[in-house]
């Protein structure tokens, strides 16, 4: 059997990682009904009155604007798949680029630069270097994204770089620098295939990490800046539970509980099933 | 000594690339402070004078040095909002933070040792399944929902009434232990299934090696073997996770806590300059936690040493 098959018969058997797969495609589905105009279009909308119980008309209430939370929770799923699809491809590929990079010219100056951005920005706390972009951008929407994907790449640099200089010497690499295939080919054709399964894993933490940085900034006001999003939810929902009203809070964290709970499961999943070694420690 | 050396040398070429980061950042990219310090109607003389004193008419090596030697000196300007100046607002507000975060980071880390040695212990059986289920279903639950519902569940009518809702009005231990409750619990609750499912990892790494099974194989009992033999050998990767993972937890916990609660630390005073924009507080609290978590990081390198000699 083929490697690829294999750990899809793995997976298969995975119970667990198996529903977390359900859960994400379900999830991708309501966000492809938002994407399509189908789903969550009337969550602006300020239909009903404020705070009215969930009911016919508003299946989960209203918030203190008389919008309805039910229309504004599934929209919010495509916003959360926006910013963990952007985040967590654009910072894998900069880690997979970096790191085979570093991992190829390894102990020579363009590694050291490398490790060195890498220690510098793992040296800032996150929050802060946020803060940091957004003050420099001033209020830009896409600051909150640029600052994940410049400091998401770095796990995936440090993986990409240990496995590149491990590949590096194998006999295959070896004998494509004998026939004098340039270097930089060798490095994306031929090895940096080989690190699929740390991009795959790594892209999948990367996006639930995107999520859950989302709701924290958007509640710091760095976050989404219009739209609507589980964060912003939550943030509205800081008011309104302290007066007994919890509908806000319990549509945004439930959504966003089973989202992240399924993008764990599958994650865990895939790290068993590409290396079942390594993940049964 | 060469070890020494060569560590210090990397922590310096850190701290020069951290500051000049949020040098670049807040300073040279930030927004033009001029009009927001001269008054109205000024003249072009004033302006020139307010954007002499400001440095803007300097090139960014100087500019870059002087932000340096504010750092180091510790001569951080006033706040833009309250004319405070920026290094009595850290005097301040510092002690809260620490008495804030400390209860919590370490009890979620102890807890976490504890609870990864159990699932360690248990590999596979039904206490290491659940533990390791909880710890997924806790790394699946926002900072945010985990403060709003214990807030809710602890501090309110709708739930237990126990504790303040918000605020720090700490003069007694008593109080203090009334204030501190539920950020604690927030903070341990957030970091217990992260840490949990890493000590796990290191321990039943630590637990398949040849040394325990001999050990084993003498009739060690469990606990020896789990004391003495597991959890001292882990110390150098246990080390590393409570020493990095002080930025995260400490200084970003505090800015969600503190602006949360309305704690008037560290983290309140960095919000509160995130959203009026207060730029001599935001690049002295970026700059300076940078440059002190470098100097963690170099003081990790020599107690690994002391932990264990055979590092380099």
């Amino acid at each position: 059997m083929d490697p690829a098959n294999r750990t899809w018969q793995r997976l298969r058997k995975d119970k667990a990682g198996f529903m977390g797969l359900v859960i994400v495609l379900a999830f991708f589905l309501i966000a492809l009904g938002v994407w399509s105009g189908i789903l969550g279009q009337g969550w602006s909308e300020a239909g009903g009155g404020r705070w009215e119980a969930p009911g016919k008309a508003h299946w989960f209430g209203t918030n203190l604007l008389g919008q309805d939370i039910f229309q504004r929770a599934v929209y919010s799923v495509r916003t959360a798949f926006e910013i963990g699809f952007v985040v967590s491809v654009l910072s894998t590929l900069l880690g997979a680029i970096l790191g085979a990079l570093a991992g190829w010219y390894s102990n020579t100056w363009a590694d050291s630069t490398i490790l060195w951005i890498k220690g510098v920005l793992d040296s800032i706390p996150f929050y802060l270097f946020v803060a940091a972009v957004a003050f420099a951008l001033q209020g830009k929407p896409w600051a909150m994204h640029l600052a994940m994907i410049a400091t998401f790449w770095t796990t995936t640099g440090r993986l990409v770089r240990a496995e590149v200089m491990k590949i590096k010497s194998r006999e295959f690499i070896l004998s494509a620098r004998t026939i004098g295939l340039p270097d930089l080919l060798i490095l994306f054709r031929h090895v940096l295939p080989n690190t699929l399964h740390i991009l795959f894993i790594q892209s999948s933490i990367a996006f639930v990490a995107a999520i859950k940085t989302e709701v924290i900034l958007s509640f710091l006001g760095l976050g989404v800046q219009d739209g609507v999003s589980w964060g912003l939810m939550l943030a509205e929902s800081t008011q309104e539970v302290l007066a007994g009203h919890f509908n806000n809070f319990l549509a945004a964290s439930l959504m966003l509980f089973v989202l992240l709970m399924g993008f764990n499961l599958l994650s865990d999943a895939l790290q068993e099933a590409f290396d079942p070694q390594q993940a049964a420690l | 000594m060469r070890f020494a050396l060569s560590k210090i040398a990397h922590g310096l070429l850190l701290i020069l690339g951290v500051t000049l980061i949020s040098f670049t950042l807040m300073v040279w990219f930030g927004p033009d402070q001029t009009y927001s310090l001269v008054g109205k109607n000024a003249t072009p003389e004033q302006i020139a004078e307010i954007r002499h004193e400001l440095g803007y008419d300097q090139p960014f090596a100087r500019r870059y040095g002087g932000y340096l030697a504010q750092l180091f000196t510790l001569n951080l300007g006033a706040s833009n909002s309250s004319g405070e100046p920026v290094s009595q607002i850290l005097k301040r507000t510092v002690p809260v933070t620490l008495a804030l975060m400390i209860p919590g980071f370490v009890l979620g880390n102890l807890l976490g040792i504890a609870l990864g040695l159990l699932s360690a212990q248990h590999k596979g059986r039904w206490i290491d399944r659940l533990v390791t289920g909880l710890s997924v279903t806790g790394m699946s639950i926002s900072f945010l929902v985990i403060i709003i519902f214990l807030q809710v569940l602890l501090s309110t009518p709708y739930g237990l009434n126990l504790f303040p809702v918000r605020g720090w009005q700490v003069d007694d231990p008593g109080s203090y232990l009334r204030y501190v409750a539920v950020p604690t619990l927030s903070l341990v609750f957030v970091t217990l299934g992260y840490n949990t499912r890493f000590y796990r990892a290191v321990f039943v790494e630590e637990s398949g090696r040849d040394h325990i099974r001999t050990a084993r194989a003498f009739g060690a009992s469990t606990a020896t073997i789990l004391w003495k033999h597991v959890l001292k050998n882990s110390m150098v990767p246990v080390l590393t996770r409570i020493m990095f993972s002080i930025p995260l937890v400490v200084i970003s916990g505090s800015l969600l806590i503190e602006s949360y609660f309305g704690i008037p630390g560290v983290g309140k005073v960095t919000f509160d300059a995130i959203t009026s924009g207060d730029q001599p507080v935001l690049k002295a609290v970026v700059g300076l936690t940078a440059v002190a978590f470098v100097l963690i990081q170099i003081l990790t390198d020599f107690i690994y040493k002391l932990v264990d000699p055979r590092i380099a």
